[in-house]
């Protein structure tokens, strides 16, 4: 057994047992990991609140060999985002932002580049910005820091750097295809104008402290949505709460 | 081939591992139990299951378990009957029976939503409470959720939900356990405490 500490952001916590939690973390260091956290449901325990979604802390924990579950035995709050808990559209965006993170990562595969972005989505969600578009933007940025970066420099399906790009986005090939691709493909392919592509490059581009100063609405937004929509469902194979899911007004 | 391959016993260890909380192991190690114990006794948890599956259901008011149609506490003449306390499940409401120092009805959920897992309102049937404040005789409605993200999301929802019936929605305040020391409390538990503050 040996004792590791790293920072770690909770993506997930589930009860477990009569009086324990099992909880999903992306961390800085070992990238995401689970780990089972003993008596966290009791009125008295050492957890306090720091397993609860997207708290930023600082992690203790053992590492038992053979074992992929670790044992969680202290957790220091650095950020609650407390704010993220009384508002449900910002609730919903983080918890897609957390989940796409979930989703797309392995255990034990360390990115400090996911890591930081998601903390600096949660921090612009927190700060008051449009979570939906918060959302959205991050998605992109969390995809593009993972083997899943969206193709917008040449076609996704052939590799072709030259031909005519069709204004259209394969979710099945990740990325905006060429004319021929397009026409192969064109029940599966969304539309997406040269303002949506314009948007998807710099929200690759762009570092997070920039990033969101980038504004879509209308088209624009309703075509990225679309888009990042089915290439989610594509990459991760399932389909995740949508970052509007308790404020849409259907639901209310 | 391994013994949680095998026919009958596997079958049992299956369905073990489906109640909450419940891992492989622990099935396994229950099912070997179950099969070294004597019949009858073992018999007795199939029977008890099967008389709570038979005589069991949720009331078709509140949602918690009942005998009948009605539970015993919507049943009851003498609860107040303009109060609401809402929770998620029915042994949190038991909890706060235990307190005797509520007098009110009940309304179980059976869950919280989830933004995380994707659980909605329709899994909770917010609709049945909200169906509850239209008939009208309700004065209050306490919202008594788990402190948990989920149980956050549900508290909130719901007080959009029912805010325009014009009722007083409250939520149970939440913070600093009995008997430990405020230094102790943590970010969240400590901010939550002062916005739960009272005047005295
Ligand atoms: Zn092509
Ligand atoms: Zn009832």
């Amino acid at each position: 057994m040996s004792l590791l500490k790293t920072p770690a952001i909770v993506l997930k916590s589930r009860k477990w047992g009569e009086a324990d939690r099992i909880v999903t973390f992306y961390t800085l260091r070992f990238g995401k990991l689970r780990g089972v956290a003993r008596g966290a449901r009791r009125l008295r325990n050492r957890f306090g609140s720091a397993l609860e979604p997207f708290v930023h802390g600082e992690l203790n924990l053992f590492e038992k060999r053979g074992d992929s579950l670790y044992r969680i035995t202290g957790a220091d709050i650095r950020d609650s985002f407390a704010g993220l808990r009384d508002d449900l559209p910002r609730m919903s965006s983080a918890a897609r932002m957390a989940n796409l993170v979930g989703a797309v990562t392995g255990e034990g595969d360390a990115h400090p580049s996911i890591f930081e972005t998601l903390l600096n989505g949660l921090h612009v969600l927190q700060s008051g910005h449009d979570p939906a578009l918060t959302a959205l933007l991050f998605q992109i940025k969390l995809l593009g820091e993972t083997g899943f970066r969206p193709q917008t420099d040449h076609c996704a399906a052939c590799g072709d750097g030259h031909g005519r790009m069709a204004g259209q986005f394969s979710p099945l090939a990740g990325g905006l295809v060429c004319l021929p691709c397009a026409r192969r493909d064109r029940d599966r392919c969304l539309p997406m104008s040269a303002g949506s592509q314009a948007f998807l490059q710099q929200a690759l581009r762009w570092a997070p402290a920039a990033v969101t100063r980038l504004k879509a609405t209308g088209q624009i937004r309703d075509e990225l949505e679309a888009a990042v929509e089915s290439y989610v469902m594509v990459v991760t194979g399932k389909h995740l709460p949508p970052a509007d899911f308790l404020s849409r007004p259907a639901t209310l | 081939m391994g013994i949680d391959n095998q026919g009958l016993l596997a079958q049992l260890i299956r369905e073990l591992v489906r109640l909450p909380g419940i891992g492989h192991k622990t099935a396994q190690r229950l099912a070997f139990y179950l099969l070294k114990t004597e019949k009858d006794e073992a018999l007795r948890l199939a029977d008890a299951i099967r008389a709570v599956k038979d005589g069991l259901t949720f009331c078709s008011q509140c949602r918690n378990i009942a005998e009948g149609e009605l539970c015993e506490f919507c049943r009851d003449p003498k609860r107040d009957r303009t109060k609401i306390l809402v929770v998620e499940e029915p042994s949190t409401l038991y909890a706060v029976e235990r307190t005797g120092g509520y007098r009110g009805l009940y309304h179980v959920l059976l869950g919280a939503l989830s933004p995380l897992d994707g659980v909605g309102p329709a899994d909770i049937r917010a609709q049945d409470l909200e169906d509850r404040l239209k008939q009208g005789g309700i004065d209050e409605v306490i919202l008594a959720t788990n402190p948990t993200i989920e149980g956050e999301a549900t508290a909130i929802y719901l007080t959009r939900l029912l805010r325009p019936y014009g009722v007083r929605i409250s939520r149970i305040a939440y913070g600093i356990p009995v008997g430990v020391d405020i230094e102790y409390a943590d970010e969240v538990t400590l901010i939550k405490s002062l916005e739960g503050r009272r005047d005295l």
